[in-house]
């Protein structure tokens, strides 16, 4: 079969991001007396999923490309594990992100080959002329099975990417009216159907049969291997560096040094752990970065490599591979190093964070069951954090659905507004005594949002010691319950610390948005 | 404003505490009867022509639904006109707020105005902590009780000042009233230094900052003016009352070292009395938790905005202070059965006006005492009524 030309894209921006917990590798193994294990693997908290993990690192490659959530036509999600395993994944992350409703996409899911099947998809979009601008998310938080050894390897994270479509007249310029500091110029899958890990209906955590010598031997070398090599025909010159996505450390290297490049995403794997789907594009923006051997601090943003680079995803017996010649550094592009060491835990709490370990009393349930009437009405305006502006006064009055009136002057003319994402304290407490499913501490903090509106949401637990009035702090989406299966997302209210900006939380962007 | 003077002739309420023994009609009956026996001339249980009941959290022992009929079964006057008032924590000022306007109205003659609450048929974790997953999911996600006072308490300290110590010593002034009120659920003195060792419940506000989860009930019997002769010689009179309300979400609040609903309430209640906070012998305030009551001495104007601090840890809202505030222990120490509450506040403020509060007794020079509660959802509903003895 004779492959019909490839239409390349331009790469716009990009963006990482990682959770809030580290879990050393070695706990796992004392907790099952099986004393094995090196190195962390990252662990969501109990409020962050592939949902906020996608928000964060989506926020990250707008801002980097330069490009409004309205110049968004496409949203393109890669992830094994949707918050619904069926229900409105997408339209929850596009929401939060504050897409055009008409925004076109998709979600992939069912393997960590999604990330790459996003990423094809939104291609195909942009070179058939249906999209003009795509935004390719791809996370996963994967939850590995009790005393499993993938509790050792099984990590999270999330990459996106902002491709725009290139004129066919030339290799630019693309629709941001200058030449692209990248583009995706090859790419090419293989089919192999062998079962590694799986999950079947109504499963919570992924089964893993990978057995290292049968499926490093027998599977992955060879399919990685020849995909890579079928990558690497259409390279005008030789590769820079390859990001392989990495299902044990081990495999990648292997796979790389057989295809005669550096691997460039090592440090992901070494970071994060396995990162599923997001694996792949973590990788590559750990390439663009050119931080691959593992450096710290050489590489902020505006700098970074150029070259040829070549990323491999897979799963789901499948292996997609992508060329990415990048002529300038790729905005955006950070290190994992960049991300943020995250907050060491112990098994217990990591369980716990994961949903693994349960109080065997009920929590108490939510006043307003998350598939009622009241949800339907406030989805909107929760996840795309909406205040209703008095057309007389000015007044914010938040959530639109309860304030038919101006808080301030009564008036009836409101239109509805997206709030800014930064502001300042000026109250808060720290409640240390709530029933399951809330841990304390937990700050609920009253903020004056730069635009002018009050807020009062929760605020995060590592700022409970020393939270003070004045302090300056961001909303950033978190998932504030799970019950009955049903995530229930909005925003909450974290401290900035010093003048560092946070990378990839894209909070910046979100507030000059939300603040127009 | 025209309206036909009210007065208090039997005023009379249960001890306060955990009453596992009592079921809610028990409680109801016990109340009135206090009530009843409390009449100096005696007063037949049939007299009584109209029931205003207040009862905030049915949902706290099991009835969700709860109407009008169920106090009247209890107490022995089923088939008597009888009313359920729902008004978050002023739900007891507001039932007799009422039933002066009904009395007031003529329409009937005598009222039976009763706040029965059961707080501890469900435990802390199912009842009073499980609203922090009740409400707006977002706006309200982990607000417990304390959640509504304690912002005030972080910001009334950033401004003015405030300091624990301050905060303290509410809870000591009104625990040592406490030990003088045999009605009381708590009767033991606390130090400004146990105060502050006491566990941290919502930062800034301690366990001892915070009242207690108390079972309770009370009741009032008002009629006219000019009947109250036939039942007492030393009746007490409604001066003045008002209710005011406020956004219900913290977030909507334009203040957060003050409640101006407390300011718009008792405004109303001093413009209807013809009084103003100087004409008042003592007053019984919302004092859910310690903040709370300093907020309170100031919305009130007993204090200078701010000033709240510095004069409860200087006694002037002691027993023998400038302006007594809670002489019965307030809801730090005597409870706060919530639709009982205010008509328990109300018991007292009988009493003191008519020099029968025993040890815990105030000077009366010029007859007049305020109740005053708020609550509800960003402390957004507040009632003040006040009473005085002179005729």
């Amino acid at each position: 079969m004779t492959a019909p030309p490839v239409k390349p894209v331009a790469v716009l921006g990009v963006g990482a991001a990682a959770p809030s917990l580290r879990l050393a590798a070695s706990d796992v193994g004392t907790a099952w007396g099986s004393g094995g294990g090196r190195g962390t693997v990252a662990v969501c908290d109990a409020d962050e999923d592939t949902l906020t993990l996608a928000w964060q690192a989506a926020n990250a490659a707008l801002e980097a490309a330069g490009v409004t959530p309205a110049e968004v036509s496409g949203l393109w999600w890669g992830t094994a594990r949707p918050p619904f395993a069926e229900g409105p994944s997408h339209a929850f992350l596009a929401t939060t992100l504050g897409l055009d409703r008409t925004v076109a996409g998709g979600l992939s899911s069912g393997s960590p080959h999604a990330g790459m099947e996003a990423l094809l998809g939104a291609w195909d979009a942009l070179a058939a002329g249906h999209a003009r601008v795509a935004l390719v998310v791809t996370s996963d938080a994967l939850v590995p099975g009790l005393g499993t050894t993938a509790e050792t390897t099984t990590g999270a994270g999330a990459a996106a990417v902002v491709l725009g479509a290139i004129a066919d007249s030339a290799e630019g310029p693309s629709t941001n009216g200058s030449s692209p500091a990248a583009r995706l110029v090859a790419r090419t899958t293989r089919a192999m159907p062998a079962v590694d890990r799986y999950r079947a209906d109504g499963g919570g955590a992924t089964g893993d049969v990978y057995d290292a010598r049968l499926f490093r031997e027998e599977v992955f070398v060879p399919l990685l291997t020849e995909t890579g090599r079928a990558l690497s025909q259409d390279a005008a010159s030789p590769l820079a560096a390859w990001a392989i996505a990495d299902p044990d450390g081990k495999l990648a290297s292997a796979v790389a040094k057989r295809l005669g490049a550096p691997l460039a995403s090592a440090p992901v794997y070494g970071a994060l752990g396995d990162a599923g789907a997001a694996s792949a594009l973590l990788g590559l923006v750990q390439a663009c970065a050119g931080t691959g051997s593992g450096a710290t601090g050489s590489s902020a943003t505006g700098s970074g490599a150029t070259g040829l680079f070549g990323a491999i995803g897979y799963g789901g017996g499948r292996a997609t591979a992508v060329l990415v010649d990048a002529t300038r550094p790729v905005p955006g592009a950070v290190g994992v190093e960049q991300l943020g060491a995250g907050r060491r835990v112990g098994y217990p709490e990591a369980l716990r964070a994961r949903g693994q370990l349960e109080p065997m009393e009920d929590p108490i349930p939510m006043g307003l069951p998350p598939g009622g009437a009241a949800f339907v009405r406030g989805n909107p305006e929760m996840l795309g954090l909406f205040g209703a502006r008095c057309r007389s006064c000015g007044t914010i009055s938040t959530p639109p659905s309860i304030h038919p009136t101006c808080i301030g002057c009564g008036g009836d003319e409101l239109e509805v507004v997206a709030l800014a994402r930064r502001g300042r304290v000026q109250t808060f407490v720290v409640n240390q005594t709530m029933p399951p499913p809330f841990q304390a501490p937990l700050p609920l903090v009253v903020i004056d949002l730069d635009d002018g509106a009050r807020l009062m949401v929760q605020g995060s637990p590592a700022d409970a010691a020393d939270l003070a009035v004045g302090d300056t702090v961001t909303l950033s989406l978190r998932r504030y319950a799970l019950e009955r299966g049903i995530p229930v997302y909005g925003f909450k209210a974290f401290r900035v610390a010093g003048a560092g900006a946070t990378v990839g939380s894209g909070q910046d962007r979100a507030a000059q948005e939300g603040g127009r | 404003m025209s309206w036909n003077k009210v007065a208090v002739v039997g005023a009379g309420l249960i001890k306060m505490g955990e009453l596992f023994e009592q079921s809610y009609e028990q409680m109801a009956a016990g109340a009135f009867s206090a009530a009843l026996v409390s009449v100096d001339k005696g007063l037949d249980k049939s007299a009584v022509d109209a029931v205003i009941v207040a009862t905030q959290r049915g949902t706290l022992w099991g009835q969700e639904g709860i109407g009008g009929n169920t106090v009247p079964s209890a107490i022995g006057l089923s088939g008597v006109a009888c009313t359920r008032v729902e008004n978050a924590c002023p739900s007891g000022s507001d039932a007799f707020r009422i039933g002066a306007m009904v009395v007031a109205s003529g329409v009937h003659d005598v009222v039976l105005v009763i706040g029965v609450e059961k707080m501890r048929d469900k435990s802390t974790q199912e009842g009073l902590l499980a609203r922090a997953a009740a409400g707006h999911p977002l706006y309200n996600r982990g607000e417990t009780a304390p959640v509504l006072f304690a912002p005030f308490a972080t910001r009334h300290m950033h401004e003015f000042g405030t300091t624990p110590e301050m905060l303290a010593s509410v809870a000591v002034k009104n625990h040592h009233n406490g030990c003088l009120d045999p009605y009381a659920h708590f009767q033991s003195e606390v130090t400004v230094e146990q105060v502050l060792a006491s566990p941290m419940v919502c930062s800034p506000l301690r366990l001892l900052d915070c009242c207690p989860q108390t079972d309770g009930a009370a009741a009032i019997i008002l009629t006219s003016a000019q009947r109250a002769h036939e039942f007492t010689d030393k009746p007490v009179y409604v001066a003045g009352f008002g209710v005011a309300t406020d956004h219900p979400y913290l977030h909507e609040k334009s203040t957060f070292v003050g409640l101006p609903a407390t300011t718009l309430a008792s405004g109303r209640a001093y413009e209807m009395a013809g009084v103003g906070p100087h004409d008042l012998d003592m007053a019984e305030v919302h004092d859910c938790f310690t903040i709370t009551e300093i907020l309170d001495i100031e919305d009130l104007g007993f204090v200078e905005k701010g000033k709240g601090g510095p004069a409860s840890l200087e006694g002037e809202t002691a027993l023998d202070g400038r302006i007594p505030v809670n002489p019965s222990g307030g809801l730090l120490a005597k409870g706060h059965p919530i639709g009982a509450t205010g008509i328990a506040q109300l018991t007292e403020c009988w009493w003191q006006l008519r020099e029968e509060a025993g040890q815990r007794q105030v000077a009366i020079r010029q007859g007049f005492a305020l109740q005053h509660n708020v609550g509800g959802r960003g402390s957004g509903v507040s009632v003040v009524n006040i009473l005085t003895r002179n005729a």
